[in-house]
């Protein structure tokens, strides 16, 4: 049994199933990101674990504590919006005093907590300033600490980067770890950016249509994806159409290494392979040979179109500093079994 | 060049021609008006005396009249903003069609005369009227309300209630329901987040709420007029009653400068005092 359990957690707005049986155990300490498209009801799922959305179905148990009905302001988690939702009338400090006050903390404890809690996120020279005179990321970190200063025992963060720019989403990621490494709070993390759910979650679920479809340590969601949703979904995927043939996967007549499996001969099938697990060679070295059609530089990698015998194939190459092959150069592509993995045929794809 | 600065001059020459015709030249005519000598016989005389203006703050009369109106028009405030508040937050939160609903129903008023209004409301109030007759079925002595200062508070929270209602309503359209929901995971209650959260944060729509409403208020002539009798003057009234029976207009135009004068004094002390506050904090 977890530290917080969803068991069997519907809602459903009207004839909308917005989430549907979900089943959800997380362990104290842990760090755990939703992960899915907008409309998959990952927010639904966190308000109906803030409390502020009713539950159609299903039990929510913190602690061993049943709290699926129970009022948002006796539940004491800590939430941040995506909006940070900060009080534009009250300071910095004021904001993050709230929750203290009213849990009615005396005075010098208040502001003992509240000068601690701007000093783990960096802003106790900022105690004094109005929301509306800092920029989003301070913003951010007051939203931060005043869901934190109440010690909640769960911590909740509805797309919590997804207001900042590009280079500030990536620094306030590892600000976002750290700080929940050294407060040890449990955090849910809703977001529908797979790199921000990779980079900093224990454990990522993935949910699709209102279902979770996988749960999984990010490593494990990227290379073995359980559906072909999240292959696609959680970074790039190449999906071969092919052939299981004598044990082994055949397209456009040739053979394509890829893990064992155990299918009947003549199934459709899709061999799935990573970009960056492809070898580029020279012409005739590898399994077949392609022709780049396009090439991109992408500062840390190169990625590569090459047009095959078996269709369109991405490939991405880590910039060692030399320009690599030109566009319109013949080269041959290759993968050791490991890296493919059989997948269902496209829906039509057999047709 | 020079017919790029003349541009900025020339666009709001009209605003300025029509305010300075319609406002301001009649407002001095008036302040001029208001220190000629009248005479019972003979009318307006050419000589000028400030004299009706040591009547008027020195006349009992007039005094309890300012006083009246001064203090009937805070009370309509008052009961507006207690009203019109609450009214404004149930609007923001009702869904589609029940809002744009009970918006119609709450402006609605407003399309129809406020004289056609106020003679309803002498129907409803008066002594056979509708309140009296469920009164004495319900086994109570019938109350005078009809040319009482409660039946012109009544019928001017009536006609002032959309100019609360309104500011408060957009002021309230542009906050994040989200900062409403944090205070409640806080651990405040449905109340503690109304007052400390919402409440401040519609503050100035509320300013501005009842200084429309104070304003018009104070400067009310049809409700008085007709709900408040004879006998129960307001300053609007008492202007008119100079003007038209008295035929007494520099008295009159005296009458509408002090009220004027106060109506500015007042609202323009209530603006700096809230808003600075306001201000400092909202941005």
């Amino acid at each position: 049994m977890g530290f917080l359990t969803l068991q069997s957690l519907s809602k459903v707005f009207g004839d909308f199933t917005a989430v549907r049986d979900v089943d959800l155990s997380v362990a104290q300490g842990e760090f755990v990101s939703l992960l899915g498209p907008s409309g998959c009801g990952k927010t639904t799922t966190l308000q109906m674990i803030a409390g502020l959305v009713e539950p159609t179905k299903g039990t929510i148990t913190l602690d061993g504590r049943d709290i699926t009905r129970e009022k948002p302001s006796r539940r004491g988690l800590g939430i941040v919006f995506q909006s940070y939702a900060l009080f534009p009338h009250m300071t910095v400090a004021e904001n993050v005093a709230f929750g203290l006050e009213m849990r009615k903390v005396a005075r010098p404890e208040r502001d003992r907590r509240v000068s601690e809690m701007l000093g783990l996120v960096h802003l106790a020279s900022f105690a004094e300033r109005y929301p509306r005179q800092l920029s989003g990321g301070q913003r951010q970190r007051v939203a931060i600490a005043r869901a934190l200063v109440i010690q909640p025992p769960v911590l909740l963060l509805d797309e919590p980067l997804s207001n900042l720019d590009a280079k500030l989403r990536e620094e306030m990621q590892f600000e976002l770890r750290r700080i929940q490494r050294s407060v040890g709070t449990t955090t849910i993390m809703v977001t529908h950016d797979q790199a921000e759910a990779l980079s900093i979650s224990d454990r990522v679920v993935v949910m699709e249509q209102g279902r979770m479809t996988q749960i999984d340590a990010p490593y494990r969601l990227y290379e073995r994806p359980a559906t072909a949703f999240i292959s696609s979904f959680v970074g790039k995927m190449n999906r071969i159409e092919a052939v299981w043939r004598g044990g082994r996967a055949e397209a456009a007549g040739l053979g394509l290494p890829s893990e064992a499996a155990s299918l009947p001969d003549g199934a459709s099938i899709g061999v799935a392979v990573r970009p960056e697990k492809i070898l580029l060679g020279a012409a005739g070295q590898g399994l077949f040979d392609g022709t780049v059609t396009s090439r991109f530089f992408l500062g840390s990698y190169w990625l590569f179109n090459v047009e095959t015998p078996v269709g369109n194939v991405v490939v991405s190459l880590p910039n060692q500093g030399a320009e690599p092959v030109a566009e319109g150069a013949l080269v041959s592509l290759g993968w050791p079994p490991e890296s493919a993995s059989i997948v269902a045929a496209a829906a039509g794809a057999a047709a | 060049m020079k017919s790029r600065a003349l541009t900025p001059w020339l666009l709001v020459s009209p605003a300025t021609l029509l305010f300075l015709g319609l406002v301001i030249l009649p407002l001095i005519l008036t302040v001029i008006l208001s220190f000629h000598v009248y005479d019972h016989t003979t009318g307006i005389q050419d000589s000028f005396t400030v004299e009706h203006y040591v009547r008027v703050v020195t006349d009992d009369y007039y005094l309890a009249i300012f006083w009246r109106t001064l203090r009937l028009a805070f009370l309509t405030t008052l009961i507006c903003a207690v009203i019109g508040a609450p009214e404004a937050y149930v609007l923001s939160r009702m869904g589609d069609p029940w809002r744009s609903i009970f918006l119609l129903v709450i402006i609605g008023p407003l399309l129809v005369s406020v004289v056609v209004r106020a003679f309803g409301w002498s129907m409803l109030l008066g002594s056979t009227g509708l309140v009296n007759q469920s009164l004495r079925a319900l086994g109570f002595d019938s109350v005078r309300l009809l040319y009482t200062e409660t039946a012109i508070v009544i019928a001017l929270v009536h006609v002032m209630l959309p100019f609360m209602v309104i500011p408060v309503w957009t002021a309230l359209q542009k906050l994040d329901p989200a900062v409403e929901a944090a205070a409640l995971t806080l651990g405040a209650s449905r109340f503690t987040a109304l007052r400390r959260i919402v409440l401040p944060q519609v503050s100035l729509g509320m300013l501005s709420g009842s200084l429309i409403v104070f304003g018009l208020s104070a400067s009310a002539f049809a409700i008085p007029g007709l709900l408040g009798g004879r006998r129960l003057k307001m300053a609007a009234t008492v202007v008119y009653d100079e003007y038209m029976s008295e035929l007494n207009w520099p008295l009159g135009a005296a009458i509408a400068i002090i009220v004027l004068v106060a109506n500015l004094a007042i609202m323009l002390g209530y603006n700096r005092l809230v808003e600075t506050r306001a201000r400092r904090a909202l941005g």
